[in-house]
């Protein structure tokens, strides 16, 4: 306690690891260390003090030098005194850090003096870290931050919003990400597969549906994160969301009889035909291998038809011929080419559609008319402040993905549009719409180059937060997604990359590129993961909180006994509030 | 280092300028001078002159001259020459600094000191004072020789200082003064090179 208190006042308590000898802000700055090397990690996060500027920046680089290249070239052990050899070493051979300085604080005069008050006074609202602009001056003393200086930066674990995702990697400080500036910009976690990326993103989304500032949509795509399952390396079991917030989480399966092992889904979602727009096949071009007529007779069928479209084509026949009074044979007034004919479009392409649309009308979650409209559950779900997992179930192909993903998206997108204009329109009237959360796994399918142009999820990233929807990004290829997008995404958390293009789309569109390759490329699987972007103060690798028993008791508390035939009642009378 | 042998003169005066002078005394007393070691001039007023023995030289004359190119030499006239000879054998002395008023300065002093002031070794207890005053200013003066063993003086210096700071497991005072050898050396290479291998003969 007296450790935090003196960490109050601004005194740190680490002791000096160095002094910065050269650098600017363009190079980074060179720090002479006066600890063994080992003392310190590239990553480490450091502070330099300089007159009452606190300066804050992070370890990218550490080098060996000697004032003379023979002194270095020498193994001087063998031919001298152990403590001369120690002093010769001292003061010939050396090891400097780069350090990226990142931000800077003015903190006034010192601390108790007179000066101090007056200042304080001056600057009521303005202690707060600035991008960097200057430097810390010549021999500026560097140590390693502390608690206080990590929560100076990254705010205090609140149990909220303020949400600890790991700690430091040499002294174990907890390092927190404010998960109301995650959810503001459209957001990405990225890692290989094994990098722990699925259990970061657990942790994340256990944060955000306890902090309950917005609803979470979860396409579900490998059933990871809504029921309980086994921790692939450790065996262990890890609770899914939906046991943890009961609550507050729906289960939402696709198609009838799809559940999530164990646990029966809350409702099943079927599509009717309706709802299906020319737009939604177009997306699936390139997986249906559709030709480049697809469009005009998509259009046909839709001014022909209207929203019933879908269900005309589908019950369309293909190369059905009759004969006609002449006993020649022609198309069957219910087949394609018929209906090519009569709009005059070329049947051959019409028929070419409709068979590779095929594959889409025997789906089996596509209904003519479904029992339950489950995308209005779905969406009133969210809008009541509730979060939902959609599994997949058997229905795991690409094609099911990205047809159903965009269509949804599509629609609560349109829905979230139309309550924020009514939001805009009447103020007084009309409630804000709750901000909504998308979270999309293996990203790459709906946002790469080719698709990003016609999926929904490149119009979200976009806009940023115009209509309370965001998106959660979750991929093992980053380098895969169209960089127009990936440049949007504000907070990217990245677990180990091995691939080098990987690694570079994780730092798009950021300062100090260069310096935090190196630093994400040798991340360690599992363990450590690397946050930056817009939504954190600056980048910074750490260890990954683990997730495990002691994380769901560190966030929701102690779990409740189970309540015994005694104490049920009285527990039962009492009215105890679920936290959930 | 007794504080008898201290009252004893060493030599006197022969000549001096701003930053060296030489003793001389007779060869009989030739045990006396030591190379390396930290020496004063009392002057009149009271203040004292430091200096290293930088040098000791030894200067042939006629006779000896004719006495080496003999055949044989008998001892009665080696003894005769040692004893009775005119010539005294020279001791260079690198000024290092000054005490006046009772404080010890390491710059030079403003006067050089007069012929035939006497020269005096120091006590042990005047060579702590003077060696751990500062920060090893008087290095400088040493460092700046040219066309002498530097590197042995040095050692020497440090080896007979290191004696008169006690204890030999006591390292303080002589890891200070390698750290700031190696601090005033780092730049050039074979000097810190050579400096570190005849300390490294002292081990």
């Amino acid at each position: 306690m007296d450790d935090y208190l003196s960490n109050l006042s601004g005194t740190t308590q680490n002791p000096a690891i160095g002094y910065v000898v050269g650098g600017g802000l363009e190079a980074n700055l060179q720090v002479r260390l006066t600890v063994p090397a080992q003392d310190v990690q590239e990553g480490a996060f450091v502070i330099m003090d300089s007159a009452n500027w606190r300066f804050y920046g992070l370890v990218t680089d550490l080098q060996l030098g000697s004032t003379d290249p023979r002194f270095a070239d020498e193994q001087s052990a063998s031919r001298l005194p152990a403590h001369l050899n120690r002093l010769l070493q001292g003061q010939t051979l050396f090891t400097n850090l780069a350090v990226m300085p990142a931000l800077m604080m003015d903190r006034g005069p010192e601390l108790g003096s007179p000066a101090y008050d007056s200042w304080r006074e001056l600057h009521a609202d303005e202690m707060k870290p600035i991008p960097v602009k200057t430097v810390p001056s010549h021999h500026s003393s560097v140590k390693l931050a502390d608690q206080a200086d990590i929560a100076e930066i990254f705010g205090e674990e609140n149990g909220k919003e303020i949400f600890r995702v790991g700690e430091t990697r040499e002294q174990g400080h907890g390092v927190c990400l404010n998960l109301d500036k995650l959810i503001q910009r459209s957001s990405g976690i990225f890692g290989t597969t094994g990098s722990g990326k699925s259990f970061l993103t657990r942790m994340i989304l256990a944060g955000l549906i306890h902090t309950d500032h917005a609803s979470t949509l979860i396409f579900d795509m490998h059933n990871e994160y809504g029921p309980d399952s086994t921790a692939s390396d450790t065996g262990k079991p890890a609770p899914g969301l939906a046991g943890k917030f009961s609550g507050k989480v729906r289960l939402v399966g696709l198609g009838a009889g799809t559940d999530f092992g164990s646990k029966p889904a809350d409702f099943n979602l079927e599509i009717p035909f309706s709802d299906i727009t020319p737009e939604d096949i177009l997306q699936l071009s390139q997986t249906l291998n559709l030709k480049d007529t697809t469009p005009t007779t998509l259009d046909a069928l839709e001014s022909h038809f209207g929203q019933n479209w879908f269900v005309e084509f589908k019950s369309m026949r293909s190369n059905a011929t009759e004969e006609d009074e002449n006993g020649k044979r022609v198309p069957a007034p219910d087949s394609v080419e018929y209906w090519a004919n009569q709009v005059g479009i070329h049947a051959g392409a019409a028929a070419a559609l409709h068979s590779k649309l095929g594959r889409v009308f025997n789906r089996s979650y596509l209904k003519e008319t479904p029992a339950s409209n489950g995308l209005n559950d779905i969406i009133n779900n969210l809008e009541a402040g509730r979060h939902v997992v959609l599994s997949f179930g058997p229905h795991d192909s690409d094609l099911d993905y990205l047809l159903v993903t965009n269509l949804i998206t599509r629609k609560i997108r349109d829905a979230w549009e139309a309550r924020t204009n009514l939001f805009h329109k009447d103020k007084s009237k009309n409630k804000e719409p709750r901000p909504l959360v998308i979270v999309v796994e293996e990203a790459h399918k709906l946002l790469n180059r080719e698709m990003a142009h016609q999926t929904i999820f490149s119009t979200i990233a976009r806009e940023m937060r115009k209509y309370y929807v965001t998106l959660l990004v979750i991929d093992q290829r980053p380098s895969q997604i169209y960089d127009e997008v990936m440049s949007q995404l504000g907070t990217r958390i990245s677990a180990s990359l091995g691939d080098e293009d990987d690694i570079a789309a994780v730092l798009s569109g950021l300062a100090g590129r260069q310096a935090l390759r190196g630093m994400l490329a040798k991340l360690q699987p599992k363990e450590e993961v690397l946050m930056l972007g817009w939504g954190v103060p600056m980048p910074i690798p750490i260890r990954s909180r683990r997730y495990d028993d002691k994380f769901w008791v560190d966030l929701l508390g102690e779990p409740k006994p189970p309540i015994t035939f005694d104490g049920g009642s009285k527990k039962l009378g009492y009215g105890d509030d679920d936290t959930d | 280092m007794t504080t008898e042998q201290n009252l004893i003169p060493i030599g006197k005066l022969l000549r001096a300028d701003a930053s060296s002078f030489v003793a001389g005394c007779r060869v009989k007393d030739m045990q006396n001078p030591k190379f390396g070691a930290l020496v004063k001039v009392a002057l009149e007023d009271g203040d004292e002159i430091f200096g290293l023995i930088q040098n000791i030289v030894i200067n042939d004359d006629g006779l000896v001259r004719q006495l080496v190119s003999g055949m044989s030499i008998p001892s009665e006239y080696t003894e005769d020459n040692r004893y009775n000879r005119n010539l005294p054998v020279e001791i260079h002395v690198l000024t290092v600094g000054f005490k006046h008023q009772g404080k010890v300065s390491h710059q030079l002093p403003p006067k050089p000191p007069m012929s035939l002031d006497k020269l005096y070794y120091c006590t042990d207890s005047e060579v702590v004072e003077f060696t751990s005053h500062g920060r090893f200013g008087y290095f400088r003066h040493i460092l700046r020789m040219e066309d002498q063993p530097v590197e042995e003086l040095l050692v020497s210096h440090l080896d007979k200082a290191r004696a008169a700071h006690g204890d030999k497991t006591n390292l303080d005072w002589y890891a200070q003064a390698c750290q700031e050898l190696i601090v005033s050396l780092r730049d050039d290479y074979q000097r810190l090179a050579n400096v570190l291998n005849a300390l490294a003969e002292l081990e």
